[in-house]
Protein backbone atom coordinates (compact mmCIF):
# COMPACT_ATOMS: atom_id res chain seq x y z
CA UNK A 1 0.00 0.00 0.00
CA UNK A 2 2.51 2.69 1.12
CA UNK A 3 5.21 1.64 -2.05
CA UNK A 4 1.74 2.14 -4.41
CA UNK A 5 1.22 6.04 -2.82
CA UNK A 6 5.00 6.65 -2.74
CA UNK A 7 4.79 5.84 -6.76
CA UNK A 8 1.47 7.26 -7.12
CA UNK A 9 2.93 10.33 -5.38
CA UNK A 10 5.71 10.56 -7.66
CA UNK A 11 4.08 10.23 -10.95
CA UNK A 12 2.02 13.01 -9.92
CA UNK A 13 5.07 14.99 -9.21
CA UNK A 14 6.27 14.71 -12.52
CA UNK A 15 3.84 16.40 -14.94
CA UNK A 16 4.24 19.63 -12.33
CA UNK A 17 7.78 19.66 -12.74
CA UNK A 18 8.02 19.14 -16.30
CA UNK A 19 5.71 21.93 -16.34
CA UNK A 20 7.93 24.24 -15.13
CA UNK A 21 9.99 26.62 -18.17
CA UNK A 22 13.28 28.31 -18.53
CA UNK A 23 13.42 32.16 -19.62
CA UNK A 24 16.56 34.10 -20.30
CA UNK A 25 16.66 37.97 -20.20
CA UNK A 26 20.03 38.80 -21.83
CA UNK A 27 21.65 42.05 -20.20
CA UNK A 28 23.15 44.13 -23.17
CA UNK A 29 23.74 47.94 -23.59
CA UNK A 30 23.28 48.40 -19.99
CA UNK A 31 19.49 46.94 -20.34
CA UNK A 32 17.71 44.05 -19.78
CA UNK A 33 16.67 42.41 -23.09
CA UNK A 34 12.84 42.27 -21.39
CA UNK A 35 11.40 45.66 -19.28
CA UNK A 36 8.84 43.19 -18.32
CA UNK A 37 8.35 39.44 -18.01
CA UNK A 38 5.65 37.18 -16.97
CA UNK A 39 6.41 33.65 -15.61
CA UNK A 40 4.46 30.69 -13.82
CA UNK A 41 5.49 29.76 -10.10
CA UNK A 42 8.60 27.07 -10.45
CA UNK A 43 9.66 28.63 -13.80
CA UNK A 44 13.69 29.74 -13.45
CA UNK A 45 15.08 32.82 -15.37
CA UNK A 46 18.42 33.17 -16.44
CA UNK A 47 20.18 36.40 -16.32
CA UNK A 48 22.83 36.73 -19.05
CA UNK A 49 25.61 38.73 -19.26
CA UNK A 50 26.33 39.96 -22.73
CA UNK A 51 28.36 43.34 -22.19
CA UNK A 52 31.92 43.63 -22.27
CA UNK A 53 31.96 44.68 -18.50
CA UNK A 54 30.56 43.18 -15.34
CA UNK A 55 26.39 43.18 -14.69
CA UNK A 56 24.65 42.48 -11.30
CA UNK A 57 21.29 41.69 -10.67
CA UNK A 58 19.33 41.67 -7.41
CA UNK A 59 15.75 42.29 -6.26
CA UNK A 60 14.64 43.82 -3.12
CA UNK A 61 11.15 43.03 -4.20
CA UNK A 62 9.15 41.29 -0.64
CA UNK A 63 7.65 38.76 -3.40
CA UNK A 64 12.00 37.64 -3.70
CA UNK A 65 14.48 39.44 -2.41
CA UNK A 66 18.07 37.90 -4.06
CA UNK A 67 20.79 39.25 -4.84
CA UNK A 68 22.82 37.18 -7.66
CA UNK A 69 26.41 38.99 -7.52
CA UNK A 70 28.18 40.26 -10.22
CA UNK A 71 29.68 39.15 -13.20
CA UNK A 72 31.17 39.25 -16.39
CA UNK A 73 30.77 38.82 -19.82
CA UNK A 74 29.69 35.63 -21.32
CA UNK A 75 28.50 34.12 -17.76
CA UNK A 76 25.07 33.87 -16.28
CA UNK A 77 23.08 33.57 -13.11
CA UNK A 78 19.52 31.45 -12.44
CA UNK A 79 17.21 31.73 -10.18
CA UNK A 80 13.94 30.10 -9.48
CA UNK A 81 10.52 31.99 -8.40
CA UNK A 82 8.63 29.85 -6.11
CA UNK A 83 6.32 32.35 -4.69
CA UNK A 84 3.42 34.94 -6.94
CA UNK A 85 3.97 38.17 -7.25
CA UNK A 86 6.14 41.34 -8.51
CA UNK A 87 9.53 41.29 -8.47
CA UNK A 88 11.46 44.53 -9.36
CA UNK A 89 15.16 43.16 -11.04
CA UNK A 90 17.69 45.82 -10.55
CA UNK A 91 21.84 46.18 -11.25
CA UNK A 92 23.91 47.58 -8.41
CA UNK A 93 25.94 48.65 -10.70
CA UNK A 94 24.26 50.63 -13.37
CA UNK A 95 21.08 52.18 -11.53
CA UNK A 96 19.25 53.04 -15.13
CA UNK A 97 18.93 48.82 -15.08
CA UNK A 98 15.64 48.23 -14.33
CA UNK A 99 12.97 45.37 -15.20
CA UNK A 100 9.51 43.51 -13.75
CA UNK A 101 9.38 39.99 -13.10
CA UNK A 102 5.19 39.25 -12.81
CA UNK A 103 5.34 35.64 -11.20
CA UNK A 104 1.47 34.21 -11.67
CA UNK A 105 0.15 31.32 -9.48
CA UNK B 1 24.89 116.88 -4.01
CA UNK B 2 25.42 115.97 -0.54
CA UNK B 3 23.79 112.31 -1.34
CA UNK B 4 25.71 111.62 -4.18
CA UNK B 5 29.40 112.42 -2.67
CA UNK B 6 29.09 109.17 0.12
CA UNK B 7 27.94 107.12 -3.12
CA UNK B 8 31.17 107.88 -4.90
CA UNK B 9 33.10 107.59 -1.84
CA UNK B 10 31.86 103.76 -1.39
CA UNK B 11 32.14 102.84 -5.36
CA UNK B 12 35.42 104.26 -5.03
CA UNK B 13 36.65 102.15 -2.27
CA UNK B 14 35.21 98.93 -3.82
CA UNK B 15 37.28 100.02 -7.56
CA UNK B 16 40.37 100.72 -5.91
CA UNK B 17 40.01 96.97 -3.63
CA UNK B 18 39.43 95.30 -6.99
CA UNK B 19 42.43 96.77 -8.53
CA UNK B 20 44.26 95.82 -5.72
CA UNK B 21 43.61 92.21 -5.88
CA UNK B 22 43.45 91.93 -9.41
CA UNK B 23 47.55 91.50 -9.03
CA UNK B 24 47.29 89.72 -5.95
CA UNK B 25 47.82 85.76 -6.90
CA UNK B 26 46.30 84.48 -3.10
CA UNK B 27 43.45 86.51 -3.81
CA UNK B 28 43.20 84.76 -7.24
CA UNK B 29 42.97 81.40 -5.97
CA UNK B 30 40.87 82.05 -3.55
CA UNK B 31 38.12 83.46 -6.08
CA UNK B 32 39.19 80.95 -8.73
CA UNK B 33 39.71 77.36 -7.95
CA UNK B 34 41.72 74.96 -9.40
CA UNK B 35 39.89 71.51 -10.57
CA UNK B 36 40.84 69.82 -8.08
CA UNK B 37 38.87 71.52 -5.39
CA UNK B 38 35.91 70.65 -6.04
CA UNK B 39 36.51 66.74 -6.40
CA UNK B 40 35.35 65.69 -2.64
CA UNK B 41 31.45 67.51 -4.75
CA UNK B 42 32.68 64.89 -7.49
CA UNK B 43 33.33 62.31 -5.19
CA UNK B 44 30.17 62.86 -3.74
CA UNK B 45 28.21 62.91 -6.73
CA UNK B 46 29.88 59.07 -8.00
CA UNK B 47 28.74 58.27 -4.14
CA UNK B 48 25.39 58.99 -4.13
CA UNK B 49 24.97 57.60 -7.71
CA UNK B 50 26.54 54.64 -6.73
CA UNK B 51 27.28 53.47 -3.79
CA UNK B 52 24.23 54.85 -1.45
CA UNK B 53 22.12 51.79 -2.49
CA UNK B 54 24.64 49.47 0.16
CA UNK B 55 26.47 51.83 1.94
CA UNK B 56 23.96 54.95 2.31
CA UNK B 57 23.63 58.71 2.19
CA UNK B 58 25.28 58.84 5.19
CA UNK B 59 27.60 56.24 4.22
CA UNK B 60 27.30 54.44 7.28
CA UNK B 61 26.16 51.37 5.82
CA UNK B 62 22.31 51.15 6.23
CA UNK B 63 21.67 51.91 2.36
CA UNK B 64 18.15 50.13 1.19
CA UNK B 65 20.24 46.71 -0.07
CA UNK B 66 21.93 46.64 3.33
CA UNK B 67 19.31 44.22 4.76
CA UNK B 68 20.45 41.21 2.31
CA UNK B 69 23.60 41.10 3.30
CA UNK B 70 25.60 39.87 6.21
CA UNK B 71 28.34 40.79 7.18
CA UNK B 72 26.62 44.71 6.33
CA UNK B 73 28.21 46.98 4.13
CA UNK B 74 31.25 48.77 6.17
CA UNK B 75 30.15 52.25 7.50
CA UNK B 76 32.54 54.07 5.64
CA UNK B 77 32.25 57.06 8.57
CA UNK B 78 34.19 55.08 10.79
CA UNK B 79 36.51 53.19 8.34
CA UNK B 80 40.23 52.74 9.42
CA UNK B 81 41.30 51.68 6.26
CA UNK B 82 43.62 53.81 3.72
CA UNK B 83 42.89 54.85 0.24
CA UNK B 84 44.80 52.69 -1.29
CA UNK B 85 43.11 50.19 0.09
CA UNK B 86 39.73 51.88 -0.55
CA UNK B 87 40.62 52.36 -4.03
CA UNK B 88 41.56 48.82 -4.47
CA UNK B 89 38.29 47.52 -3.13
CA UNK B 90 36.38 49.55 -5.19
CA UNK B 91 38.34 49.00 -8.28
CA UNK B 92 38.31 45.31 -7.49
CA UNK B 93 35.54 44.25 -5.52
CA UNK B 94 34.61 42.30 -2.49
CA UNK B 95 36.15 39.17 -4.23
CA UNK B 96 39.89 41.51 -5.07
CA UNK B 97 40.56 41.52 -1.29
CA UNK B 98 39.25 38.30 -0.12
CA UNK B 99 36.02 40.37 1.57
CA UNK B 100 32.27 40.13 0.63
CA UNK B 101 31.71 38.95 -2.93
CA UNK B 102 28.38 41.36 -2.86
CA UNK B 103 30.69 44.49 -3.37
CA UNK B 104 30.92 44.55 -7.31
CA UNK B 105 34.41 45.71 -9.11
CA UNK B 106 33.80 49.09 -10.17
CA UNK B 107 36.87 49.92 -12.22
CA UNK B 108 34.97 48.92 -15.97
CA UNK B 109 32.43 51.60 -14.59
CA UNK B 110 34.38 54.03 -13.05
CA UNK B 111 36.81 56.39 -14.52
CA UNK B 112 39.77 56.77 -12.64
CA UNK B 113 38.69 60.19 -11.60
CA UNK B 114 35.48 59.19 -10.56
CA UNK B 115 37.34 56.81 -8.27
CA UNK B 116 39.77 59.15 -7.02
CA UNK B 117 37.40 61.41 -6.28
CA UNK B 118 35.50 58.87 -3.85
CA UNK B 119 38.11 57.77 -2.12
CA UNK B 120 38.63 61.93 -1.39
CA UNK B 121 35.18 62.18 -0.38
CA UNK B 122 35.37 59.06 1.77
CA UNK B 123 37.96 60.67 3.57
CA UNK B 124 36.37 63.74 3.83
CA UNK B 125 33.38 62.24 5.45
CA UNK B 126 35.34 59.81 7.73
CA UNK B 127 35.07 61.16 11.47
CA UNK B 128 38.65 60.91 12.46
CA UNK B 129 39.17 63.36 9.44
CA UNK B 130 36.22 65.68 10.85
CA UNK B 131 37.37 65.55 14.04
CA UNK B 132 41.19 66.64 13.05
CA UNK B 133 39.33 69.16 10.88
CA UNK B 134 37.53 70.31 13.89
CA UNK B 135 40.51 70.30 16.08
CA UNK B 136 39.44 67.64 18.46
Amino acid sequence: MIVKFCLFAFLALIPLHSMAQEFTVDQQDKSFSEPKLTIKVGDKVHFKNSDPFFHNVFSLSDAKTFDLGSYPQGQHRTITFTRPGRIHVECAIHPQMKMTIEVKE
Amino acid sequence: MNISLPVFSIAGFFLLNMAASAGDPAVLDDRIKPVEYYKDVRGSIVFKTYCVLCHGTKADGKGRASKNYVPEPANLTVSTRSDDYKEKIIRKGGVGVGRSPFMPPWEQELTNEQIRDVVYYLKVINIKYLDKAKGL
